[in-house]
């Protein structure tokens, strides 16, 4: 795989912006500037606007205010350079499609309809396979695998067509201690060859581990009212206790130097 | 035809056997046995999204609003508009459901449930305002295999295929939506298009199958092939083949029943709804093989 170009522009630029869908803003007011090669996590409580603003950058919300560009170009023009690995609950495991047959999606779009995929094709699903270490795996059934699996098989997905920016819609759900590792082994991994990465999550300690950047959405949003304003900056930056208790402000928070909880306070 | 007759006379009328072969040298059972080959193959592969995608209830939706497409079809050109009226009725039904389905919940089944049986209202007073109603209500309910005619089978052939090409240029786009639809949106496929497509696909082949099997009995075509395969394998690339032998075998299986109990036994026997039967049995068969298997492995 050729590492992406560590250009010193930024991968991300938004500008004022807010996305929503069929007018309705989701998330707003949103300006920053992801350099390339940063790893960015989104963090919020549900509902803050993380899944929306990862689609706005696919361009599938709705700009609804503002100014957006993706790898320099329009958020559509985009989407070629762009891997993603959504949210697990959208997929229908229990079609019988093995690992292999998934980690070939990802190379449907660039060759269109009817182009075989050819002897490039079938390497590059190898390459992708033995990248997130599941290559023993590559002959079975998908929806057989663990969740863990599942999650770097769809991570495979998006690398199969080297994408310079990976898009990943909480990663960590559900995962066990030791899947959780491994995927955070991988991003830091694909962070260090200059891929730039946006990550939702509503782990503090994910963002600590593997990120460069953090990017803090506030819960309870408001379209029309001012809300919080989304806090964006290096870890050392944005990552301060008062931030977090801004953005989950009806919960606990505590940080320290090695862990964060987050305790939604009870009625 | 003298030589089926002539094993006729041989064995007795009520322990008739009749060749195979000289059977479906005949030409209607000739054609009606080409109109199940050609189903056979478009239902294997339309199928297996219809699977993916569970849009049973929906391709039952579609087929009863092909209903009145083939009354008006028939009331304004004939036999010979019966299927291009169904193919207009079809592919309207096929967006309007494809655009309610997207809605999802409750509310678009309802919507679908009121929309199908309106639609099949609609063509059964449409029916009945014609002199002859009820034969032809029987023929357009039950299908009609062994009245297929050239011109029925060219029509028959040409829209198979025009649903099974819709299904593999999109094959690609369909996949990948039926295992991960925002995936698909994420990578640049529009879900939307490849619904409407696929409901296309499905509704025309309806139309190709309500020929053969009837209004009431065509879902069977639809939905029956891809259950059986889906029980037997857990392979991929085995689904389609054994959705495409599923029905032909029991198509020609009920071809060949019906003949014997017409003519041998000089009994009733619809091949519709014998070969409906067969694909019914082959279910069966299919369930008990798999739960042996599940009962083993335990």
């Amino acid at each position: 795989m050729n590492a992406p170009p560590t250009a010193r522009n930024a991968a991300l630029s938004l500008e004022g912006a807010a996305f929503g869908y069929a007018g309705v803003t989701r998330v707003e007011d949103l300006t920053l500037e992801v350099p390339a090669g940063a790893a960015v996590a989104l963090i919020g409580p549900n509902g803050s606007g993380k899944s929306t603003l990862l689609r706005g950058v696919l361009g599938l919300a709705d700009l609804t205010a503002g100014s957006l560009r993706v790898l320099g170009e329009t958020p559509e023009r985009a989407r070629r350079r762009v891997g993603t690995l959504p949210q697990a609950d959208t997929r229908d495991i229990s079609l019988p499609v093995s690992l292999r047959q998934v980690v070939t999606m990802g190379l449907y779009r660039s060759r269109g309809p009817l182009r075989p995929i050819g002897r490039a094709g079938r390497a590059a699903v190898a390459d992708a396979l033995e990248r997130v270490g599941l290559t023993p795996f590559a002959g079975r059934r998908f929806g057989e695998l663990s969740g863990g699996q599942q999650q770097r098989g769809i991570l495979a997905r998006a690398l199969v067509s080297d994408p310079e920016l990976l898009l990943l819609d909480e990663p960590f759900n559900g995962l066990d201690r030791e899947n959780r590792e491994t995927l955070l082994r991988l991003v830091r991994a694909l962070r260090e060859e200059g891929r730039t990465i946006l990550v939702s999550t509503h782990d503090l300690e994910i963002a600590q581990q593997s990120c460069t950047h953090v990017l803090l959405l506030s819960s309870g949003h408001v379209p029309g009212e001012p809300g919080h304003p989304a806090a964006f900056g290096t870890l050392e930056e944005a990552l301060t206790l008062e931030a977090v208790q801004h953005a989950f402000h009806d919960t606990t928070v505590e940080l320290d130097q090695h862990t964060v909880t987050t305790t939604r306070e009870t009625e | 035809m003298q030589a089926v007759f002539g094993s006729l006379a041989l064995g007795g009328p009520s322990l008739a056997v009749f060749d195979p072969f000289e059977i479906f040298a005949l030409p209607f059972m000739w054609r009606a046995l080409v109109t199940v080959v050609i189903l056979a193959i478009a239902a294997g592969i339309v199928g297996l999204f219809i699977s993916f995608r569970e849009l049973e209830f929906v391709s039952d939706g579609l087929v009863h609003a092909v209903f009145p497409g083939l009354v008006v079809g028939a009331a304004v050109g004939g036999t010979a508009a019966l299927l291009p009226g169904a193919v207009v009725a079809a592919v309207l039904a096929a967006v309007l459901f494809t655009v309610l389905e997207r809605r999802g919940g409750v509310s678009a089944d309802a919507s679908i449930a009121v929309v199908l049986t309106g639609l099949f209202s609609l063509g059964i007073v449409l029916v009945s305002r014609q002199e002859g109603y009820v034969s032809q209500l029987q023929e357009l309910l039950f299908g009609s295999l062994l009245t297929v005619t050239d011109t029925k089978l060219a029509q028959v052939l040409a829209v198979a295929v025009v649903a099974v090409a819709v299904v593999l240029v999109t094959w690609r786009a369909q996949l990948f939506r039926a295992f991960d639809r925002d995936g698909a949106e994420a990578a640049g496929f529009r879900p939307l298009a490849a619904d409407l497509l696929l409901g296309v696909a499905v509704a025309l082949l309806v139309v190709a199958g309500v020929q053969a099997l009837g209004v009431l009995m065509v879902i069977a075509l639809l939905t029956i092939p891809l259950a059986v395969s889906r029980l037997l394998t857990r392979k991929f690339a085995l689904l389609i083949p054994i959705a495409i032998l599923v029905p032909l075998l029991a198509g020609a299986g009920g071809l060949w029943l019906s003949f014997e109990w017409s003519v041998g036994a000089g009994a009733q026997a619809p091949p519709g709804a014998i070969v409906v039967l067969l694909l019914v049995a082959a279910y069966a068969v299919a369930a008990v093989v798999r739960g042996a298997r599940w009962a083993v492995r335990r």
